[in-house]
């Protein structure tokens, strides 16, 4: 018996046409598109962090396009205004009334590059839009449609000019991806394939909106055994607990670790979710929601390593059947 | 040979009676255990000689150990050796009665015929039951089972331990090897030397904890008549000074003399608490006595009227000259029967805690001691701050007692002889004598102090009974009159047991040479302790101690496991993974991966609980090579499927997993397949 029903595997076919399409522009990191995708399917936001150069534009630009929905860019400076975001109310003599401009949010993808170059102010403007997929402004609540994502990108070496984003924009996004370098053949192909002219915007989209909801709904339905989602929500817990950190994942993150697990899932093909999936996803969605502790901030490993030393001394519910 | 075969099978039986040892005591069975097996025995083997008499054979062998029972034991029913019905009926009472009797005693019982007669009984039912199996059937193994059962039985009255159970032990499965390894079917060494090993290590590792299974349970309360408790005739008795009650003599006298010890109150009565039984042939102290102690004696005319309480002391020993029954918690002693008239005399042993008056005056409570603090209803308002005046607002400590005691003695009046004695026990009559009379006798006085010490933390008890007068009587007897009625509390002392005091002062002229109450008359008189309570220096001779393995035993014990390991190890493996993979499918893969990372282990694979089948594979690769590790991969993907989809895994994905054991146990060199083998190190399971 296939668990997998056709449902699951409709799902797969729109996660791996997205893969395969993304991975045309983007060499040699299969893991990071697969994770990118699987924050696409799981209707999550992305932090995309890197030192400059190594593609983070380049990988938001491809999952934009790869998607046959509206599309808008944001180059966050530290100039730029909320309403810039949002959109402002513009007074119409002629009407004697006000009228709400949508701003550059009200788009199914959001490439927010360089986010924390934003005024800490500016960047708030985005809180509500990615909780709640909405906008309020002058007393009006304005929906933005759905798929609705934000896909951020940030320099994490450059402080002069930079804002750090605050602790709860950072917890709305379901994952913080890094892209790191290249291997030396992937980089000649890199370098050709720009040679050749090849660009995100050479890409054409291989899912509509339609059918890109329709696969979050599925992947929203995918089975989780309680026994699963009691084990991410112990590597949440575990992360509050560890000596290094000062404040752990919240709710919000025990919530982030199934989805995409139940994402990741769906790119492998699976009905089901396993302890795998949440191990493979915990780094990605716990380590950007933690805040540590001076000592821990300035050591080499980071959040990262406090979650890799959580996930190796928490017991995974494979472990204890079967005895 | 065969003789060989009847006699190990006769003698079983008979080590099996024998471990009623701690129940009776070793010296009490051996002549009605060993006279009545040999009985057996010679009759059973002669009638083997004799053809005609085969048929007859068990009847005969019963008859000459019911024979042998009633010269060893019932020869006060036999005139001249010769069974008479007196005996028949002895007997009969034996069968019937004998166990229960037993039961209700305390241990050692005491060595009458009334009470052993179930233990030969049963011996020679198994040594006939035994040998007819043997000869009959030529079943061997079934020869053994009534005396293995007889001995189990044994062992739920009380368990043996140690070197009593090692010898046990090495002596039932030596006797049982005999007869298997004379059987004609060909010897069964194997099985002589596995059961032999067996009892060897289970005697050397088996706790001397409690039993988690006894036949003994808590004896019920004593039938019969309503009894009075003597606390309530005490100021009937100050009324009638001169009645002559008891006489006492011996070596050593006590000051006092308990007939009834009381530690439940519910505000208006008080009772006792305890269960009675038979008391046997030596009662031990109380494992609350840590300290040396010693042996007293005393003989005592009781002339207590159709009175059922006998003076007794706190940890009586045992009783000559009459057979009452006892409460081992409080030391009462019940006389059984009909109401006899008349004196009783009778003579008492008890063990006396040596403790020096220093170490007492410094010792803390036990707040443990049956009775001491019992969960009771809430007192009237002003006692509990009546307590901490009376214990000096000291913490829980025998000083503290002492405290309480003198303060007493300072405040209160005891009624003298010419007042009008007050009666009762209850919270009105403790309030009026402890607000407003301040006057009270001795029932007062100790009621008051019980329930003060109890809510100042000190456990206490109330006791009754008789103070020994100051001097004895020209013959050399003390006598005790009614004028010597009283009632004292006693205070629980780790390690030392109950210590009587006396808020009264009315003992103050009785002896105390040696014993509790000389030492608390050196405790009152040291001065008051501003250290911390310290624990009564436990006596090296009456510690309870483990008890010690002899290094035969251990030495024994050493090539025993040396050859039991090879055997042992590999069965358990064995064992564990065919209960694993018996299991409905889901918990078959799983067991089946469970099983693949306990192996893994074993080979030295790094594995920790939090690892996933993806995880071990990573892990073993260095060990077992990509092959297997993929194997393992493909195992995962199956427990996957099994524990997280819903579906229930079929028979081929069961063969699958456990395919995959299979490879990861034939993956590895067979050096390293042998030693994991006879390893533990997968056996303990992953933490």
């Amino acid at each position: 018996m296939n668990p997998a029903g056709p449902a699951r595997i409709a799902a797969h076919r729109v996660a791996a046409r997205i893969v395969e399409n993304v991975g045309q522009i983007i060499r040699g990191k299969p893991d990071l598109i697969r994770f990118a995708v699987a924050a696409l399917l799981a209707e999550g936001h992305v932090l995309i962090e890197d030192v400059p150069g190594l593609g983070k534009t380049s990988l938001a630009r491809c999952l934009a396009r790869s998607v046959g929905g509206s599309l808008s860019r944001i180059q966050f400076t530290p100039d730029l205004l909320p309403g810039d975001i949002t959109g402002v109310s513009v007074y119409q003599p002629a009407k004697e009334s006000f009228t709400f401009h949508r701003g550059a949010v009200f788009a199914n993808v959001v490439v927010a590059d360089e986010i924390n170059r934003g005024t800490p102010k500016t960047q708030s403007a985005l809180l509500e839009v990615m909780a709640e997929g909405r906008v309020t402004a002058d007393g009006e609540t304005h929906r933005v449609p759905r798929p609705f994502l934000v896909v951020a990108t940030q320099n994490p070496i450059e402080l002069a000019g930079t804002y750090r984003l605050p602790e709860a924009q950072l917890d709305r996004f379901l994952m913080r991806l890094s892209v790191g370098y290249p291997d030396a053949e992937d980089e000649l192909r890199v370098v050709l394939a720009d040679k050749a002219g090849a660009s995100p915007e050479d890409l054409r989209p291989v899912v509509d909106v339609p059918t890109l909801t329709q696969a979050i709904a599925q992947v929203r339905d995918l089975r989780v055994d309680e026994a699963v989602a009691d084990y991410a929500v112990r590597l949440a817990a575990a992360t509050r607990e560890h000596p290094d950190v000062r404040f752990g994942a919240s709710v919000r993150g025990s919530i982030a670790l199934v989805r995409a697990a139940q994402a990741l899932a769906v790119l492998a093909g699976r009905g089901f979710v396993t302890p795998d999936d949440v191990k493979d996803v915990a780094g990605a969605v716990l380590a950007h929601r933690l805040v540590l502790s001076p000592e821990a901030e300035l050591a080499m490993g980071g959040a990262m390593e406090v979650v890799r030393d959580v996930v190796s001394a928490t017991v995974s519910p494979t472990s204890g059947a079967g005895r | 040979m065969t003789a060989l075969r009847v006699g190990a099978v006769v003698l079983s039986g008979a080590l099996g009676g024998l471990l009623f040892a701690p129940v009776f005591g070793l010296s009490t069975l051996l002549v009605p255990v060993l006279v009545p097996a040999a009985a057996v025995l010679v009759t059973t083997l002669c009638a083997r000689r004799v053809a005609a008499l085969t048929d007859w054979r068990p009847l005969l062998a019963t008859a000459a150990g019911l024979l042998a029972v009633a010269e060893t034991l019932l020869w006060p029913t036999t005139v001249a050796g010769l069974p008479t019905g007196r005996t028949a009926v002895a007997l009969a009472d034996g069968v019937t009665r004998s166990w229960w009797r037993t039961m209700e005693s305390t241990w050692p019982a005491r060595p009458d015929a009334g009470s052993v007669l179930f233990v030969p009984l049963l011996v020679l039912v198994c040594g006939v039951l035994g040998s007819e199996l043997l000869l009959r059937l030529r079943s061997p193994l079934s020869a053994v089972v009534p005396a293995l059962g007889l001995a189990v039985f044994s062992q739920l009255h009380v368990a043996s331990t140690g070197v009593v159970a090692v010898a046990a032990g090495l002596g039932l499965a030596l006797l049982a090897g005999v007869v298997l390894a004379t059987d004609r079917a060909g010897p069964r060494w194997p099985f002589g030397v596995v059961a032999l090993a067996a009892a060897v290590i289970t005697g050397l590792v088996l706790p001397t904890a409690a039993p988690r299974v006894a036949l003994r349970t808590e004896p019920r309360p004593p039938a019969g008549s309503p009894l009075t408790s003597p606390l309530d005739q005490l100021a009937g008795r100050l009324l009638d000074p001169n009645v002559e009650v008891l006489r006492v003599t011996g070596a050593v006298i006590p000051d006092r003399w308990p007939l009834l010890v009381l530690d439940e109150f519910d505000g208006v009565n008080w009772a006792p608490g305890g269960r009675f039984r038979r008391l046997g042939r030596l009662l031990p102290p109380g494992p609350q006595v840590t300290v040396a102690t010693r042996r007293r004696t005393a003989a005592i005319r009781w002339a207590g009227d159709g009175d059922r309480w006998l003076p007794s002391q706190t940890w009586p020993a045992t009783v000559h000259g009459a057979e009452p029954r006892v409460d081992p918690v409080h030391g009462t002693l019940l006389r059984t029967g009909p109401a006899a008239s008349g004196p009783l005399d009778y003579r008492l042993d008890w063990w006396e805690p040596s403790v020096d008056g220093a170490d007492l005056a410094r010792a803390t409570v036990d707040p443990g001691a049956p009775g001491g603090l019992p969960a009771g209803g809430p007192a009237p308002s002003g006692y509990p701050e009546l307590a901490g005046a009376g214990v000096g607002g000291r913490r829980p400590s025998f000083a503290a007692a002492l405290n309480l005691e003198s303060y007493l003695r300072t405040n209160y009046r005891l009624a003298g002889p010419g007042d009008a004695l007050p009666t009762g026990h209850g919270w009105p009559q403790l309030t009026a004598f402890l607000r407003e009379t301040r006057r009270g006798t001795s029932e007062q006085f100790a009621a008051a102090y019980v329930v003060l010490a109890r809510l100042a933390g000190i456990p206490a008890r109330l006791a009754v009974g008789y103070r020994t007068p100051p001097r004895p009587d020209p013959d050399g007897w003390y006598t005790v009159r009614n004028r010597d009625a009283l009632a004292w509390p006693e205070v629980a002392v780790a390690g030392v047991g109950w210590v009587p005091l006396d808020p009264t002062a009315a003992t103050a002229m009785s002896p105390a040479e040696g014993g509790l109450a000389e030492a608390t008359a050196q405790a009152r008189d040291v001065a008051p302790e501003t250290a911390a309570p310290q624990p009564v220096p436990a006596a090296n001779s009456t510690a309870p101690t483990r008890p010690v393995v002899p290094w035969w035993a251990v030495l024994l014990a050493v090539p025993t496991a040396a050859v039991m390991w090879p055997v042992a190890v590999p069965a358990a493996w064995t064992i564990r993974a065919w209960r694993r993979r018996r299991r409905p499918p889901p918990a078959a893969v799983s067991g089946a991966w469970v099983e693949a990372r306990d192996r893994l282990s074993a080979y030295g694979v790094a594995v920790s609980s939090a690892m996933t089948p993806r995880d071990l594979a990573e892990s073993a690769r260095p060990v077992v090579g990509d092959a297997i590790a993929a194997d393992i991969r493909r195992l995962g993907g199956v427990v996957d499927r099994a524990l997280w989809s819903g579906a229930v895994p079929d028979a081929g994905e069961v063969r699958l997993a456990w395919g995959v054991v299979r490879a990861v146990r034939r993956g590895v060199p067979w050096r390293r397949r042998f030693r994991a083998t006879l390893g533990l190190r997968g056996l303990r399971g992953t933490r």
